[in-house]
């Protein structure tokens, strides 16, 4: 399968944080979930690929291209949404229509507008004058209005409330209709990508811990739930992490058949990407 | 560019009434005869500039225009590009108001002495703007206004310093030779300053990180 990003042994050191060797690869037409902690390194990864960061080691291609020499062919494929950053809240939706159809050579100035009308945004406002949900979908449907191939979003869903989430989710999967887009797509809030996520990958404190299909995680991957004796029967290298309840263990296993084939224990739940995500960051091997 | 050059276009056009206000305030002002317009061009081309410095850092597009083709580069052409725009307009602005002041109190128009009053003004406008904008640049508007404080503060008391020991006999020895080629020298000048601050601000944007 095509490979639209490749992100291979990222360093970068700051005082007091690391990005070790962060490696991943997005297929072409996939969404790929990026979750983590909150400062667990998932924007500075993002930043280094956007270019915000340049002084990293380690190799960055999009399209296949490198990402430092070739910027500006690459950002003209990219639609961007990050955290906080946007044009200044003075400006109306016309404006940024005005102003992008000068900076992407693709800008499509009715599919702009469109959305401004599907999403119910007032296109002569001062973008000061949203709410939070509104301003946060012109961000998208600016991202996704010279039609890019690859999609970077920074935590698109956080502070937003459900309604709202719904309807941004609803723009990605308008957006996924092409085929040629690929998302990668920041978040904690993994609810929306256990839905939505083809790919998983997992950054802990600056390291990439896991990078799996959405599928195999949620249908291998079990929480065996058991009390302490049957606990101390399990092999240290059969269970990924476990941690102690007040009452039992909770057990993170990799794969439930396997598991449930060797051992004698009932209860093992399907999980979900928050459990898996405290297990992993909590939990103790 | 140009698209760039847009947005810094479209946040002056919404603070207009406040732009437009100041000038007419200005202009009934150099007709009573109690303010002479002509520091209008300088004062408000800065104010107007380092407002769109600081628009772009409160919603922190200086990091997002990095994800835009070729981002880093037209941000800081731009900022250049319409402070020439802008300069030349309120220019304009400027001498029709100079023309009408005049011959309203004085029923003549000195076109000589608006010609270099303007061109004084102008220059003077590009030399503050070409030192500020790589600061800016470098520091951000916030830290900015504070190491522009101490730099013209160093300036001064550096100044007065030196003046106390340098002869300057010499400057008045060549006064007629800069009065006659006066309107070029400041022309070329302004040129070149504001080439070398277009160069390290460039220079600047192209390493820093956000």
């Amino acid at each position: 399968m095509e490979t639209v990003l490749e992100v291979k042994n990222l360093c970068k050191k700051y005082d007091n944080f690391e990005l070790k060797n962060v490696s991943f690869k997005l297929p072409k037409g996939m969404i790929m979930g990026f979750i983590g902690e909150n400062g667990a390194g998932k924007t500075t990864t993002l930043k280094s690929i956007l270019g915000i960061i340049k002084s990293y080691t380690g190799e960055i291609k999009i399209f296949g291209l490198d990402s430092q020499k070739e910027d500006k062919k690459i950002k003209e494929e990219i639609g961007v949404v990050l955290d906080d950053m946007f044009f200044p809240e003075i400006l109306t939706p016309n404006d940024i229509n005005d102003c992008m159809q000068n900076i992407y050579k693709n800008w499509d100035t009715k599919m702009f507008n469109d959305f401004l009308k599907d999403f119910a945004l007032p296109a002569n406002k001062q973008i000061k004058t949203f709410s939070k949900g509104m301003r946060k979908k012109l961000e998208i449907i600016t991202a996704i209005s010279h039609h890019p191939k690859l999609l970077i979003l920074d935590e698109p869903t956080s502070g937003l409330d459900p309604v709202a989430r719904a309807e941004v989710i609803e723009i990605f999967q308008k957006q996924l209709a092409n085929a040629d887009c690929s998302i990668l797509l920041s978040s904690h809030i993994t609810a929306d990508l256990e839905h939505i996520a083809d790919y998983i990958t997992f950054i802990n404190n600056g390291d990439i811990i896991l990078s799996k299909t959405t599928n195999e995680l949620l249908d291998k991957y079990g929480i065996v739930k058991c009390s302490e004796t049957e606990f101390k029967k399990i092999d240290k290298k059969d269970y990924i992490k476990y941690k102690k309840n007040k009452y039992e263990y909770e057990v993170l296993v990799e794969n439930k058949k396997d598991f449930k084939k060797k051992y004698d224990i009932k209860v093992i739940d399907k999980i979900t990407l928050d459990d898996l995500m405290v297990l992993m960051i909590k939990g103790e091997k | 560019m140009i698209g760039f050059i847009k947005k810094d276009l479209a946040m002056i056009k919404s603070n207009f009434k406040i732009l437009g206000g100041l000038i007419i305030l200005y202009a009934i002002m150099g007709l009573v005869g109690e303010l002479d317009v002509s520091f209008i061009l300088p004062f408000i081309s800065v104010m107007i500039m380092i407002s769109t410095f600081s628009y772009d850092s409160y919603n922190k597009f200086d990091a997002y225009s990095i994800t835009l083709p070729d981002g880093r580069k037209n941000s800081v052409k731009s900022k250049y590009g319409t402070t020439i725009l802008l300069i030349f307009v309120i220019s304009i602005v400027s001498i029709i108001l100079s023309f009408i002041i005049s011959y309203t109190n004085t029923k003549s128009i000195d076109y000589a002495q608006i010609f270099f009053t303007m061109l004084g003004n102008i220059f003077g406008t590009l030399l503050v703007l070409s030192v500020m904008y790589p600061i800016i640049y470098k520091f951000g508007i916030e830290k900015a206004r504070i190491v522009i404080c101490i730099i013209i503060f160093g300036i001064a008391i550096l100044g007065g310093f030196l003046l106390q020991y340098i002869d300057l006999s010499f400057i008045a020895k060549s006064l007629d030779f800069l009065e006659n080629y006066l309107a070029i020298i400041l022309i070329l000048i302004a040129i070149f300053m504001v080439l070398i601050s277009y160069k390290i601000s460039e220079k600047i944007l192209l390493k820093k990180e956000y």
